[in-house]
């Protein structure tokens, strides 16, 4: 044997064992990594971030792969795979930037899509599909503003997956136990003032650990919830900053009082993590903000809370105020390193605009499809177990016309990530002056988030590709 | 002059030379050179770049998150020479006892961290040092509970640890920078260990013994004889340590999930470079940042030899 | 032995015996948790029991995170990449780097002083600079998602230059060479069957320290490659976190089978790669 003769060689050189072994592993490894099989890259090659996503494409996948080939030639097989978030964001820029290819499909989530469109709009790796969607009527289907963050410089660059309306989902079995009306609950005071009884100490060490909200002022999507039901957030629809927005401000100084001092009605139970729902689980939080789709992922993670939830309209800011907001999103694009435009194009037509994913992006994720006119169908009117017999598909329809718009500026996630940041400051100086009190917090968050928003607009001034920012 | 009686052929060093040579001019001379120019520019990935002049150096120095990831960097690298060095000293001193056996052993578990790597380190750090549920917060959390009842005939009280751990604390929301100096410590502090230990074989045995018949007290005996021997060794490492501190990105950014953590307590300047080249695609930006950071090491690096020369031990 | 010395003796080893669990236990977190079921992982810190510690409930534990890793997520094929990258580069870059020294140390050649000044110099050059023009360069060679845009960069060490210069200079007398040439030996088995040799425990040593760094590197193969299947280990496992964020064991099986290869071989090779650390900074 080849590395039979080569040890001895190695022995010869009188080297030692350590440099033995390693040599040893070069030759077997390298005959490993020639010798392995490579992955079949026939038909389209599909990228999605969400494992609940892979799930549910799978069924309709394996169905249109039993179709493809002969009689349609833009039929072909479909591959799907499931990648990290930060790799699928990193892996398909850097295809981008070094033109090679990547997948055929690519689904994008919400947060990654500035950095795809960061730069001259001619150098976006996705397809423009503007026209064709416009052609081919979809623009009339879909919820309008599905499109809105997938959309840079009047130009759309993939097919909206969703709506993501959000609801409050409260613990139904402790709220009635304690005898709380939650019509009663129209606005955040409201909902403050007559859940209150149900911040407990559980187990008697003379700590609360109970609390009404599982949010937390870390959390970029938590806040942006509430950002865009306030009618805050980052850019309105012609650009302009709202950064430094009065309903920005009081949104920050209000988050900061619920995680802190006497008023704390929150706990950190973050999603997707097993710690979060450990302590939703053992009954530690009562309330939730949550988009349809996390309504699928609860069911599916926790089926130990069945029957104990019901969902409601968020708690406006003020009396007559929006009940509900926007949270995450997908879209699904094809990169312009695609083999096939057309088969890549009718395979996202059949999968984001049949009628039958819709249904199953319903029963497997709880998630509300775009396409407005199906929006009467039956399975939406259905009860719900989980949701303690409530027709919890109807509760989010209802508010699907209401979704606050977003912007779609490349400087949206930069954007908020600096709101962020300046939570996290407002805590600090109300942590440190002992401020526990929203209106007395709110001159500090003014001034912090007017410096946030010098930052920002300078930040975008400097951007040559955009504002053509130095020439100037 | 042998040299002269058989004398290899002319091109024989630059045979044995050349494949580094080569490698070395395509990936580090070339590269190095190159973004100086960078530097200049503003890039969007890199098939795209506009020349900005002086505009990255000067964005830099009035960017907050700049200074943000430049306080973290040096909070992290002073915890490394401060907290971390002394600590590898010390051990080393305890493992170059002479009556200590098995001292391969010991060794060998002080070691064992490094070998784990900081990919690894870190995912493994960012479950242990979660809320409620990791490692670090349970066991802090129990033993401060723990009570003890004493038999009556000496009292019969209880006693416990007065304060209890709080199983909320909350180190990957608000303590980045304590839960990165404490995972650190944990990887390195027997690696450097290796390097004092290696340096104490050059303590002069006899001066101490002479200072022992001196009646110098121990402390004494460190500072007089020990640590002058060691100091090479020990500014050797302290650069080392510094140059890998100011290099900080596997740690924090694996242990906070691809982020700087909450309000950036865990930016470090690599980590800074890495958003700005390779989330955001402004390789020129990166390479500004790389420059300033390579002067900031530099600047250690001639520091170092000018203590060195100063103290006349030339390294 | 007096009392006092065997205080001092008690206390030794009680202060090792302390930083030694503490050095240990998060392995044995590591351990225990790529085995346990997502139920034991959070009733139990360490082993899951029935009652008091040493009651070990063994159906808390299970092998399913590595059925998962290895049929479903393919972390064989990743084990595979880990071992090739650290490997060959190791043994590239140790070849690269002993025949630039073996030749700095014994040889007059012309632009001798400038190579050696160079090498020095750029010992000084911190890895983070090169990062963004690195990967330009890559770029235009069209080096991106290719194992060669990883080895080749790595393949010239400045560092192991200097260490193998020392080595030469410092255990090779130039009359063996002298007395070799005589003999008729030509200049390539001269390398080979006589220099190398004699810096044995330098080679040794630096194999060991570029493996481990190779095994080790994240930022290169994240920023370089882009292929599933061509990732090593360090990416690989940071991506579980995605699709599988809520499995904390599998997250940790997946840690486990990462570490583990390289902390057998490394105890096991302790002596030579502690010596060769320490070569640098001791007789440096």
């Amino acid at each position: 044997m080849a590395s039979h003769a080569f040890i001895h060689w190695v022995r010869g050189l009188g080297l030692g064992i350590g440099p033995g072994v390693i040599a040893l592993l070069a030759v077997v490894s390298t005959a490993a990594v020639l010798a392995w099989p490579r992955p079949e890259r026939g038909g389209l090659e599909f990228w999605t971030f969400a494992p609940h996503h892979t799930r549910m494409y799978e069924p309709v996948i394996e169905s249109w792969n039993q179709k493809a080939g002969s009689d349609h030639p833009d039929r072909q097989r479909v591959s799907l795979s499931t990648l990290s978030t930060g790799a699928l964001a990193q892996r398909a820029q850097a295809g981008f930037w070094a033109q090679t290819p990547t997948a055929d499909l690519i689904e994008v989530e919400q947060p990654m899509i500035g950095r795809f469109v960061a730069g001259p709009i001619d150098e976006v790796g996705f397809h423009d599909l503007t026209d064709r969607l416009r052609e081919e009527g979809i623009d009339q289907r879909l919820n309008p503003a599905s499109f809105a963050p997938w959309t840079s410089r009047g130009r759309v660059f993939g097919l909206p997956h969703d709506v993501h309306p959000v609801l409050l989902c409260y613990r139904a079995d402790l709220v009635e136990a304690a005898g709380i009306d939650v019509d009663a609950i129209e606005t955040w005071d409201d909902f403050e003032r007559l859940m209150r009884p149900l911040i407990a100490d559980l187990d008697g060490d003379g700590k609360n650990d109970r609390y009404l909200l599982g949010l937390w002022y870390t959390s970029l999507d938590d806040l942006q919830v509430l950002l865009l039901q306030a009618g805050g957030g980052t850019f309105d629809a012609e650009g302009g900053s709202l950064i430094a927005s009065e309903a920005n401000a009081r949104v920050i100084a209000r988050v900061v009082t619920w995680c802190l001092g006497p008023g704390r009605i929150a706990i950190d139970a973050p999603e997707f993590s097993p710690s979060g729902n450990q302590l939703k689980l053992e009954g530690r939080v009562v309330a939730a903000l949550m988009p349809d789709w996390l309504a699928g992922v609860w069911i599916n993670a926790l089926p130990g809370l069945s029957g104990k939830l019901k969902l409601m309209p968020i708690p406006a800011w003020e009396p007559g105020g929006r009940r509900t907001s926007v949270r995450g999103g997908t879209m699904l694009a094809i990169p312009r390193t695609t083999r096939d435009f057309d088969a890549a194009w009718a395979f996202a037509k059949e999968l984001y605009l049949s009628p039958d994913l819709a249904r199953e992006l319903f029963v497997t994720n709880h998630i509300i499809s775009p396409i407005m006119d199906l929006w009467d169908e039956p399975y939406y009117a259905e009860r719900s177990a989980y949701f303690s017999g409530q027709r919890s598909g109807l509760a989010y329809i209802e508010q699907a016309l209401n979704v606050p718009p977003r912007s779609s500026s490349p400087f949206h996630q930069t954007a908020m990530q600096r709101i962020l940041d300046t939570t996290a400051r407002l805590h600090a100086y109300a942590q440190d002056n002992g401020v526990h009190d929203d209106q007395a917090l709110l001159p500090e968050a003014r001034r912090l988030l007017a410096q946030t928003e010098a930052r920002v607009l300078e930040e975008m001034q400097r951007n040559v590709f955009i504002a053509g920012g130095w020439r100037r | 002059m042998s040299r002269r009686f058989r004398q290899h052929p002319a091109w024989v060093p630059y045979f044995w030379a050349g494949p580094f040579l080569l490698v070395f001019a395509v990936f580090l001379a070339y590269p190095m050179l190159l973004s100086v120019k960078m530097a200049f520019h503003q890039n969007a990935g890199p098939r795209v770049a506009e020349y900005v002049g002086t505009q990255n150096f000067s964005w830099m120095m009035g960017d907050p998150l700049f200074w943000t990831a430049v306080r973290n960097t040096a909070v992290f690298a002073a915890a490394s020479v401060f907290i971390q060095l002394p600590a590898s000293l010390g051990l080393a001193l305890l493992l170059n006892r002479p009556q200590l056996r098995a001292r391969g052993f010991w060794r060998a578990i002080f070691f064992a961290p490094v070998l784990v790597g900081l990919p690894f380190v870190a995912i493994l750090a960012g479950l242990v040092f979660e809320k409620n549920t990791g490692l670090l917060n349970v066991a802090l959390h129990e033993f401060t509970s723990l009570e003890v009842t004493l038999p009556r005939k000496i009292g019969g009280q209880t006693l416990g640890v007065p304060f209890t751990f709080d199983i909320e604390f909350p180190w990957l929301q608000s303590y980045v920078m304590p839960t990165l100096i404490i995972s650190a410590f944990w990887m390195y502090v027997g690696f450097n260990m290796v390097y004092f230990l290696a340096a104490l074989q050059n303590v002069d045995k006899s001066q101490l013994e002479a200072a022992e018949i001196d009646g110098a007290n121990a402390w004494h005996r460190f500072v007089n004889v020990t640590l002058p021997a060691i100091r090479p060794v020990a500014s050797f490492v302290v650069l080392l340590s510094l140059i890998g501190s100011f290099q900080l990105f596997e740690l924090p950014y694996l242990l906070l999930q691809e982020t700087a953590g909450p309000n950036n307590q865990g930016l470090t300047l690599v980590m800074y470079l890495y958003q700005q080249g390779f989330d955001r695609g402004d390789l020129g930006y990166a390479s500004a940042v790389g420059w300033v950071l390579a002067i900031v090491l530099f600047g250690f690096a001639i520091a170092q030899q000018v203590y060195g020369r100063l103290r006349g031990a030339d390294l | 032995m007096n009392t006092r010395a065997r205080l001092t003796d008690a206390f030794l080893y009680a202060a090792l015996a302390v930083f030694a669990v503490v050095t240990l236990v998060p392995f044995a977190y590591l351990l225990f948790s790529a085995f346990k079921s997502q139920e034991s992982f959070f009733s139990f810190a360490l082993w899951p029991t029935d009652g008091a510690w040493w009651q070990v409930d063994w159906g808390g534990f299970t092998v399913k995170h590595f059925r998962t890793l290895f049929v479903d997520a393919g972390v064989a094929r990743a084990t595979a990449n880990s071992f090739f990258l650290a490997s060959v580069t190791a043994v590239l870059a140790t070849l690269c780097s002993a025949m630039c020294g073996y030749a700095l140390a014994k040889y007059r050649f012309a632009g001798r002083g400038v190579l050696l000044w160079l090498v020095l110099g750029s010992l000084a050059v911190p890895a983070a600079l090169l990062i963004a023009p690195g990967y330009q360069v890559a770029y235009w060679l069209g080096l991106l998602d290719s194992y060669a845009g990883l080895i080749l960069p790595a393949m010239a060490p400045a560092f192991g230059v200097y260490l193998f210069r020392q080595a030469f200079i410092s255990s090779m007398p130039d009359e063996m060479i002298e007395a070799a040439r005589v003999d008729g030996c030509g200049e390539v088995r001269l390398f080979f069957t006589i220099a190398l040799p004699m810096v044995r425990p330098m080679v040794g040593a630096f194999l060991l320290i570029t493996y481990l760094a190779t095994w080790n590197n994240f930022i290169s193969p994240q920023i370089i490659l882009q292929s599933q299947e061509m990732l090593p280990l360090s990416v690989f496992v940071a991506q579980l976190r995605g699709p599988y964020g809520t499995e904390y064991g599998l997250i940790m099986a997946g840690t486990l089978v990462a570490v583990a290869p390289v902390l057998v071989l490394f105890l096991l090779l302790q002596r030579d790669f502690i010596a060769g650390l320490t070569a640098g900074a001791v007789k440096g």
